[in-house]
């Protein structure tokens, strides 16, 4: 048998084991010392998983400190999928109502281990429900989530919007989160999400193969999460509520602001919904219902919507034309109740004419032949171009989302609509008085009425008065933006200012006076397309020094005096009773003794040992 | 006494028992029973009943006579074969195979058997006198003992085990003195099948292959008869492959590509693959690996266990076990060369490749360069049929190497 043949076969067959052994060899060199780093990372990853802690959303306040939204527990439904038996997506699916492929197919996009969110905000006795049958559900897991809790919400629902699980445009906005994180999507929680929304923390788990939690890890990354900054509002809680049941049942908008700092005291629009049952998991139902709901709550008429402004706007057209020097202010003109144009007739207000009136007289009756003229003088350039200055036609930079910016028509705009040189005086006329293709937001009309009272100052109308941080309690203020509107006479705004103040005081705005406080404003009833008048009133107050604006609108509510200017007045009343410079008891003492004695205001006045005011509001 | 001992092979027996230990040492860690309430079977214990039951066999052997090892290798064979017709007839599933036979409280596996019998009668075939490989009456009977259990393995279906029959049968016929060129004529189909799916490659090796037939000046009946061959196995496979059942088709796919299916089949490979590198150098210490404790290594007690000791004993325990096995090896060949009579030579041979060819394609599967086969790994993967049957291989090479010098 011993041969050299076989000797060959011999050194052949060692040959071959060394060949092997070595091929072995290197791969194990390969994986264990040249890659040994890579897998080591791959194995941590594996057994180490990052549990996310949700960071307490800031809650809302208002002004003074009245809590608004809060965070209250509540349970979100996860499956893994290692783990989840067709069992258990038969029950949860039955049990959350969602068909059991929708769950198969969320559980198959994710990882094995990976716990995957089937439902937030599961209801307490289902909750209880799967807690009493765990045993026969396996995969299933529950997780703490805070849930917005409204401690407050009559009229508020525009204001604050709603929250919801991040889409997929957000996420390419803010590639810090995760699909499933829930993000402000309207209004305020949207664009004060980034500080209200507080940051994830990380925990650290070692988990085995099935995804059983081991043990806790402690890490250098181990990170607490931060919970969100409180926000506070400029809203003044009580006055938003109050407001709210000023409007009723109607449509509309009021908004009232701050003239010193453009805070925004109330910012109401109806009707509304409540915020809670769209905050969280929204039912159809009530999204249905919303949606096809004939009055449109879920649109917001505070600066969502442009309406034509009416003869609120007639104030733009007599800044105009006294700025240019156009007219004087004593120009005098008649009104016979109509006004002829071209071969057509348009109708003042009043069918038997206001007689011959001033500039200040014809803002005070708000008489449209007086404006229809100065329409005309003016020229559609000149209108456009202070109707911008006054920011019209823009958006404002409120905090909101969806801020409408109004339409403030220019020479180029009729000749693209009308054609070149087809468009008429007639229409011009009508621009002058407001009415036609010029639209505004309440909203822009409480700024020019802020910015009027402020003789050309505009502070930018704001709803973030601070942050404060839970917790330190550091406190962040926003500031005030304002912009000075340059070129405008003082003499104008003299003129135009003391016709505001006899609106009200005599005028067409008369029941938006407030004993005791005099003010300016001015009232619109805007013609539109869509049915009954819209009412306006802007106005502010007290016309020295002033402190607040105010602009109320009510959709087809009819006449801006009869109906916008009481609630205006009622409005400003609170506020300054809040301020203290307004007695409701006053008031109707001094009611019930003038009646009572027949005799004028300023004698009871002195009967009950009031100091005589200068405002004779009530007189009239 | 003294004489005894030396008659011992301590080299081969030492390299063993170093096996068994790194095997136990990864067992234990990859099974103790703190590591989870659903391993109620203690595999340590068992195994070590399996490992004292194999060493009492060897000590049987190592006494027998040698001759008597001669005398019963065909009845072994039969034994083997009807074991096998029984798994086909009453086999117990496991793992969408049938593999196992039930006797008693005991489950085995007759193919782990069947391979150490089949070794004996090739063995036997060919050590007789006037036995001569090349020649092609002698060269078919032999493949017939080695084609016949192939078959009936390969229908349970267990591919790995299978090729086992195949991978052991050349080197015997070579060592038992079939040229190196016919050898390679007979290897030809080999690479004739890996080249059938690659239409280009397969036609350059059929040139090949025509070009050395016609050189080799043999008979015409050898080379149309061998042309044919591979000219219909190269066309065969493709339509063999397309009846393999899915999950082997699967396996060899996904260890074409393990990424491509990482949650899966995929996972088996990367994990194994992530406990060995992550073991480092030295390893993460003896229960200590995280991959092995926390339970992400697939089939760590069997198929996988050597990941094990590649993630908690580090490259040096790694290297540690391949000298171990290669020592063992070249300890076989040793013996095979040593020893005078042809049976026994050549049942060494056979015995050293079964241990190789597992060996090989085990761990070349826990680091990535083989696919997933199933093939336990000798004296190291929790199994009983197979630790018998390793020890009692160990055995008949303790028994050869003891009559060394008997014809």
């Amino acid at each position: 048998m011993f041969t050299s043949e076989q000797e060959f076969k011999k050194y052949l067959f060692y040959g071959i084991f060394i060949l092997l052994f070595l091929i072995l060899a290197f791969q194990f060199y390969n994986l264990q010392i040249s890659k040994s780093s890579l897998y080591s990372e791959k194995s941590v990853e594996n057994s180490v998983k990052i549990v996310t802690q949700f960071p307490v959303r800031g809650n809302i306040y208002d002004r003074d400190g009245r809590m608004i939204v809060d965070n209250r527990p509540a349970f979100s439904l996860y499956l893994i999928p290692s783990e989840t038996t067709e069992k258990t997506i038969g029950t949860i699916s039955e049990l959350i109502d969602v068909h059991p492929d929708d769950i198969r197919k969320e559980l198959r996009s994710a990882g094995r281990f990976q716990p995957v969110k089937v439902m937030r905000q599961v209801d307490i006795e289902k909750l209880t429900w799967i807690q009493e049958n765990i045993v026969d559900l396996p995969g299933v897991e529950w997780k703490s989530e805070p849930k917005r809790h409204y401690v407050r919400r009559s009229g508020l629902a525009h204001l604050l919007g709603t929250l919801g699980e991040i889409d997929e445009r957000e996420l390419v906005s803010y590639p810090q989160l995760e699909p499933g994180d829930i993000v402000g999507k309207k209004a305020v929680e949207k664009t004060f999400d980034e500080n209200m929304r507080g940051s994830k923390g990380f925990s650290f788990v070692k988990v085995d193969a099935a995804g059983r939690v081991v043990e806790q890890v402690y890490t250098k990354k181990t990170l607490r999460p931060s919970p969100g900054n409180h926000l506070y509002l400029t809203i003044d809680l009580r006055l938003q509520s109050f407001a709210d049941s000023l409007l009723g049942d109607k449509r509309g908008a009021l908004i009232a602001i701050d003239t010193r700092n453009g805070e925004i005291l109330t910012l109401l629009s109806k009707p509304d919904y409540d915020v809670s049952k769209l905050s969280g998991v929204i039912s159809s139902d009530i999204w249905d219902q919303l949606v096809n709901d004939p009055h449109h709550p879920l649109y917001d008429r505070a600066c969502q919507s442009g309406y034509p402004p009416g003869s609120t706007y007639k104030l733009v057209a007599a800044i105009a034309a006294l700025n240019e020097n156009i007219i004087r202010p004593s120009r005098k003109n008649n009104c016979p109740g109509y006004f002829v144009i071209g071969n057509k007739t348009i109708r003042c207000w009043k069918p038997k004419g206001h007689g011959t009136l001033d500039l200040e007289g014809a803002i005070k009756n708000s008489c449209n032949v007086y404006f229809y003229q100065l329409g005309l003088l003016i020229g559609l350039d000149t209108w456009s171009k202070y109707s911008t200055l006054f920011h019209f036609g823009q958006k404002t930079g409120i905090e909101l989302t969806n801020e409408n910016p109004g339409l403030v028509p220019s020479l180029n705009y009729y000749e693209k609509v009308y054609g070149k040189g087809k468009w008429t005086k007639g229409m011009l006329a009508n621009l002058a008085i407001g009415q036609g293709e010029v639209l505004v937001t309440p909203l822009q009309m409480v700024q020019f009425t802020l910015t009027l009272a402020n003789r050309g100052i505009l502070y930018t109308p704001h709803l973030g008065l601070k942050l404060v941080n839970p917790l330190n309690r550091e406190e962040s203020k926003f500031k005030s933006e304002s912009v000075k509107i340059e070129g405008i006479h003082s003499q104008v705004f003299d003129v135009v200012l003391e016709g505001m103040r006899e609106v009200v005081d005599g005028g067409t705005g008369v029941w938006a006076a407030v004993y005791g406080i005099p003010s300016a404003g001015k009232t619109g009833t805007a013609q539109n397309p869509h049915g009954e008048d819209h009412a306006w009133y802007i106005g502010f107050a007290p016309f020295e020094n002033p402190e607040i604006a105010i602009c109320v609108l009510v959709e087809n509510g009819g006449s801006g005096g009869g109906v916008s200017a009481p609630i205006a007045g009622k409005y400003l009343k609170r506020y300054f009773h809040y301020q203290g410079k307004y007695d409701y008891e006053v008031e109707k003492k001094l009611w019930a003794l003038a009646a009572a004695k027949k005799d004028s205001i300023a004698a009871a006045q002195d009967s009950l040992g009031i100091v005589h005011s200068d405002s004779t509001a009530l007189q009239n | 006494m003294f004489q005894y001992l030396k008659n011992i092979d301590f080299i081969l027996l030492l390299a063993v028992v170093g096996l068994i230990f790194l095997g136990l040492m990864a067992l234990y860690s990859s099974s103790h029973p703190s590591l989870d309430a659903g391993f109620g079977n203690n595999y340590f214990l068992k195994q070590v009943i399996w490992i004292l039951i194999g060493f009492g066999l060897i000590i049987i052997l190592y006494f027998l006579p040698n001759r008597w090892i001669y005398a019963s290798a065909y009845y072994f064979y039969g034994l083997s074969l009807f074991f096998l017709l029984l798994v086909i007839f009453v086999g117990k599933m496991g793992q969408g195979a049938e593999r196992w036979l039930q006797i008693g409280p005991v489950s085995f596996q007759p193919s782990e058997f069947a391979k150490f019998a089949t070794i004996l009668a090739v063995a036997k075939f060919l050590s007789r006198d006037e036995a001569n490989p090349n020649h092609i009456p002698d060269f078919l009977i032999a493949s017939i003992f080695v084609v016949v259990p192939f078959t009936m393995i390969i229908r349970q279906p267990d591919l790995g085990t299978s090729m086992v029959f195949l991978a052991i049968s050349l080197p015997m016929f070579f060592w038992a003195g079939l040229k190196l060129s016919n050898l390679l004529l007979i290897a030809m189909p080999i690479f004739i099948i890996l080249a059938s799916f690659h239409f280009f490659t397969f036609l350059v090796l059929m040139l090949i292959l025509v070009v050395y037939l016609v050189l080799s000046h043999r008979s015409k009946l050898i080379l149309i008869s061998n042309f044919l061959l591979n000219i219909v196995m190269g066309l065969l496979t493709p339509v063999l492959w397309n009846n393999l059942k899915p999950y082997q088709r699967n396996r060899i796919k996904i260890f074409l590509n393990p990424e491509s299916d990482p949650r899966g089949a995929g996972y088996q490979i990367i994990q194994s693959k992530v406990a060995i590198g992550s073991g480092g150098g030295l390893g993460k210490g003896f229960m200590q690996g995280s991959q092995t404790q926390l339970r992400f290594l697939p089939e760590q007690h069997t198929d996988f266990i050597y990941a094990v000791v590649g993630e908690e004993l580090g490259f040096l325990g790694a290297l540690t076990g391949l000298t171990l096995f290669f020592v063992l090896l070249i300890r076989g060949v040793q013996i095979a060369s040593m020893v005078k009579n042809k049976f026994n030579s050549i049942v060494a041979v056979g015995i050293v490749t079964v241990i190789a060819f597992h060996m090989i394609i085990n761990i070349g599967m826990t680091i990535g360069l083989f696919p997933v086969t199933g093939l336990p790994l000798p004296f190291i993967s929790y199994g009983g049929s197979a630790m018998v049957t390793n020890l009692v291989m160990i055995g008949i090479l303790l028994n050869f190497y003891k009559n060394r010098y008997e014809y």
